[in-house]
């Protein structure tokens, strides 16, 4: 059975919705900027891939005033209603008990860092959002706006969170427990991340350079993005983008917060996603890398794409245009996958200059037009989490 | 899917010796769990863990020996709350300047199935579902998806969440904790809005294998709304599908927690059942939190002979327990139920 | 600075350190002034290593930026010692 991608919605530093996103990424316009939308003292320093459209002001344009509602989840409203609109799915639908809704956050609704700290630490006068800082708060938020009908989940896997939403929203249709899985993430910035990832001396304070040999680090950013996934026989008459061909999920058992040298995580959820869509590594044709940027995660990520396929395949790391978008990665990188394909084109990486020693590798540096059947589209988080998908044309 | 090892660490006596007899009281509105010395984490590991993560993996450890899992499949609504904390607060205490990352590390709700991978040195399948009050059946689910797609494995599956200071806080302040101080005896008695706060965590393999196997879950069903009559039907509807029309469920065992607002969804599901059915309860040993059906799932596969005085809210005719039902609510808004069946008991 | 302020430095530094790093069942007298503070000696780790230039900069004032330079004072109690008594500024 087949699993197609119907929809898909954006919301990123590099566009509002889906047109806006893949413009920015043929024309190499990065949203990396300075923070503008909260206080942090890292603001003029460490640069961010940051939404510029205020809170206040996507309440508004999302029509969303229902109380308690963080910035995580009007991100995410925004890219799932954008998601199911291109994919002409119903109210009814989305009711109907075989709608799935699987989404991914790491940071939920602790973007409101500061009213987080006060509601934690005091006994009384709590906040309007006591109920909205968990990761599944966005979920049940989308949940009890469109009274979505079928199973509802959250996934944390930190920076693989989103990834992992896709292959279980995948598995439940495959498995028949839905009929239509609606799959994505969301992360907004928050001083929480900031701070944590700042603290782990992993921020550059440039705008990031994936795979280049001089790469100071990540920068983080904002996003949602969510796809439609069905199964083949009920997409008669529709846009169908892609299909999921395969999925790989592996820990690197390595260590909390870096990957082994060798690269056994990323290098074993590749191969168990291949192993899934039956392919071999030949018949890759674009990889979407995870390429954050940081001296951990390129040099490991080389290394495991060396391992499997010899001769690593067109490949790219659009964190340079949005930043590392955590829980949301994932399900943005899948969006930009699913365009390649159902465009036939490949996304450049930016701000590449020297290739990391003794990996030689070089990242697609200019936009390009080119035939592609199989796109693989990787993420790796704290804690070993890997895992791998490969789209392909339908 | 079968449940074959397992563990639980809870504030009662279910971790070394599993005692239903002496029940441990809250104090200050609060079921802590009885944390074990953790022999099997090294000291050097141990001083990292804040609770969640050292209750998980204390419990998921003694499961997997000698089990090599194909996965590690966890439920936590928070993971470990507590150093989520700590590192807010240095960020607002040191006004964003020079912090330690180590509680950020150890803040995000991935870390106990990570270090499970890391400590047992398993890089298979890995993942961690945070689905507030079904954040444990979503894992079930997801344990249940793999025993198809891989009918000969070996699954870890487990759940953990804790009480810290912060998140009792929190949801004091949201009115889910009773104001006025209860015991956990008297809980069933309280006619307030809240509950108790509980905690603890809860390890399982779970196969496709019959023998040996301590229970087996024949099925189970979410669903998110805040309709009592909605929670009977598709209770109703749930017990049509996984017993045949004859089977008269032994025990039905809800998560009721002495908060006056969710007794209507725990009447209308009572209803369902007739005079054979023995109505049992369970937070007042757990306490409330997001995954405590995955102990009440425990408390199924371990249940004794004769079902102690405390848990039973009205005595059934059935003499076995056979099939034992779980309902559980969060909030009023998440419901599950669990349909497991244990050996047949020959002993009467 | 006299021997036996450099000692009660000593002391105040492990204590610091057990208590940075939650070393529960490590007690000041098992660190021994040269033992290695990472890998085979205490067992510390990368995450380790920054926590305690931030022990250094919250207790004495000592900021250390360069990575480089925090791997040379991070080697044994000795040379941290020695560089708190240089360095700080409180």
């Amino acid at each position: 059975m087949s699993i197609l991608v119907t929809g898909i919605g954006i919301i990123s530093a590099i566009g509002n919705n889906v047109n806006e996103n893949r413009t920015s990424l043929i024309n190499k316009a990065s949203g990396i900027t300075t923070l503008s939308l909260f206080n942090s003292r890292y603001a003029g320093l460490r640069p961010c891939g940051e939404i510029k459209i205020e809170t206040t002001a996507l309440k508004n344009r999302l029509n969303a005033f229902e109380k308690g509602v963080t910035r995580s989840s009007l991100l995410a409203l925004h890219a799932f209603d954008e998601a199911v609109a291109d994919a002409k799915l119903s109210l009814s639908q989305l009711q109907h008990p075989r709608t799935a809704l699987i989404g991914a956050s790491t940071v939920g609704g602790m973007c409101l860092t500061d009213e987080l700290y006060h509601d934690a630490n005091k006994t009384e006068d709590g906040s309007e959002y006591l109920s909205s800082y968990d990761c599944a708060s966005v979920n049940l938020y989308l949940q009890e706006r469109y009274k979505t009908g079928g199973i509802v989940n959250t996934i944390n896997t930190a920076c693989s969170s989103s990834a992992n939403a896709i292959i279980y929203g995948a598995r439940l249709l495959k498995q028949g427990y839905a009929d239509i899985a609606i799959v994505g993430g969301t992360d907004s910035l928050a001083k929480f991340t900031i701070n944590g990832f700042n603290a782990l001396h992993i921020l550059s304070p440039d705008p990031c350079t994936p795979f280049d040999r001089d790469r100071k680090g990540l920068n983080l950013g904002e996003a949602a993005a969510f796809l439609v996934l069905e199964k083949e026989e009920n997409t008669k008459g529709k846009t169908v983008y892609a299909k999921i061909a395969g999925y790989g999920n592996s820990n690197d058992a390595f260590h909390p917060s870096s990957l082994s040298d060798a690269g056994d995580g990323p290098y074993l959820a590749m191969q168990q996603a291949l192993s899934e869509a039956g392919l071999h590594p030949g018949s890759i044709s674009y990889i979407n890398a995870h390429g954050t940027a940081t001296e951990n995660n390129d040099a490991v990520e080389s290394e495991a794409m060396l391992r499997l396929f010899g001769e690593v395949p067109d490949f790219a790391s659009t964190k340079g245009y949005t930043g590392h978008t955590l829980g949301a990665a994932g399900a943005v990188e899948a969006v930009y996958s699913v365009l390649s394909l159902f465009y036939q084109e490949v996304y450049p990486n930016l701000n590449f200059q020297q290739p990391i020693e003794n990996k030689e590798l070089i990242p697609v540096p200019e936009y390009k037009k080119k035939s592609l059947r199989h796109v693989m589209s990787n993420s790796f988080g704290f804690g070993g989490n890997c895992s791998s998908l490969i789209f392909s044309t339908v | 899917m079968f449940i074959h090892h397992n563990k639980c660490i809870s504030p009662q006596q279910t971790f070394e010796k599993t005692d239903w007899e002496v029940l441990h009281e809250s104090v200050e509105n609060k079921l802590k769990a009885i944390e074990p010395s953790y022999e099997g984490i090294p000291p050097g590991v141990l001083r990292r863990m804040g609770k969640a993560v050292r209750m998980g993996v204390g419990c998921a450890l003694p499961v997997l020996q000698g089990v090599q899992a194909d996965g590690i499949i966890i439920g936590t609504a928070n993971g470990g709350m507590e150093d989520c904390i700590k590192f807010l607060n240095q960020i607002i205490d040191y006004e964003e300047g020079m912090l330690t990352p180590g509680n950020f590390v150890q803040s995000t709700p991935n870390v106990i199935a990570a270090q499970l991978g890391l400590m047992t040195r398993n890089k298979r399948y890995n993942i961690t579902h945070v689905h507030r009050g079904l954040a444990f059946e979503n894992a079930m689910l997801d344990a249940s998806m793999m025993l198809h797609e891989n009918p000969q494995a070996v699954y870890l599956l487990g759940a953990v969440d804790e009480i810290s200071a912060y998140n009792y806080n929190i949801d004091h302040l949201n009115g889910w904790y009773k104001k006025e101080p209860v015991k956990s005896r008297n809980l069933y008695s309280s006619i307030t809005e809240g509950s108790l706060a509980g905690e603890g965590a809860v390890m399982f393999t779970v196969s496709n294998q019959e023998t040996n196997a301590v229970a087996k879950v024949k099925g189970f069903d979410t669903l998110h709304t805040t309709n009592e009559h909605t929670v009977k039907e598709a209770l109703a509807a749930f017990l049509k599908k996984h017993l045949h029309a004859d089977e008269k469920p032994g025990i039905f065992f809800t998560g009721e927690n002495g908060d006056n607002r969710m007794l209507k969804y725990y009447s209308a599901a009572e209803s369902v059942f007739d005079e054979a059915t023995t109505i049992a309860r369970f937070k007042h040993m757990s306490g409330e939190f997001e995954t405590a059906s995955a102990m009440a799932l425990w408390l199924a596969c371990n249940l004794p002979d004769r079902l102690p005085a405390h848990c039973i809210k009205k005595e059934g005719a059935a003499n076995s327990a056979g099939n034992i039902i779980i309902y559980n609510n969060y909030k009023g808004v998440q419901h599950a139920f669990i349909c497991v069946q244990k050996p047949v008991n020959n002993k009467e | 600075m006299e021997i036996t302020e450099k000692e009660q430095l000593k002391q105040q530094l492990k204590q610091q350190i057990i208590q940075f790093l939650n070393l529960t069942n490590v007690k000041p007298e098992d660190i021994k002034d040269d033992q290695p503070l990472f890998g085979e000696g205490l067992g510390l780790d990368s995450i380790d290593s920054i926590e305690l230039i931030v022990l250094l900069s919250r207790e004495y004032g000592i900021t250390i930026q360069d990575p480089k330079e925090g791997r040379k004072v991070l080697v044994d109690i000795n040379t941290m010692v020695d560089y708190i008594i240089q360095h700080r500024t409180k």
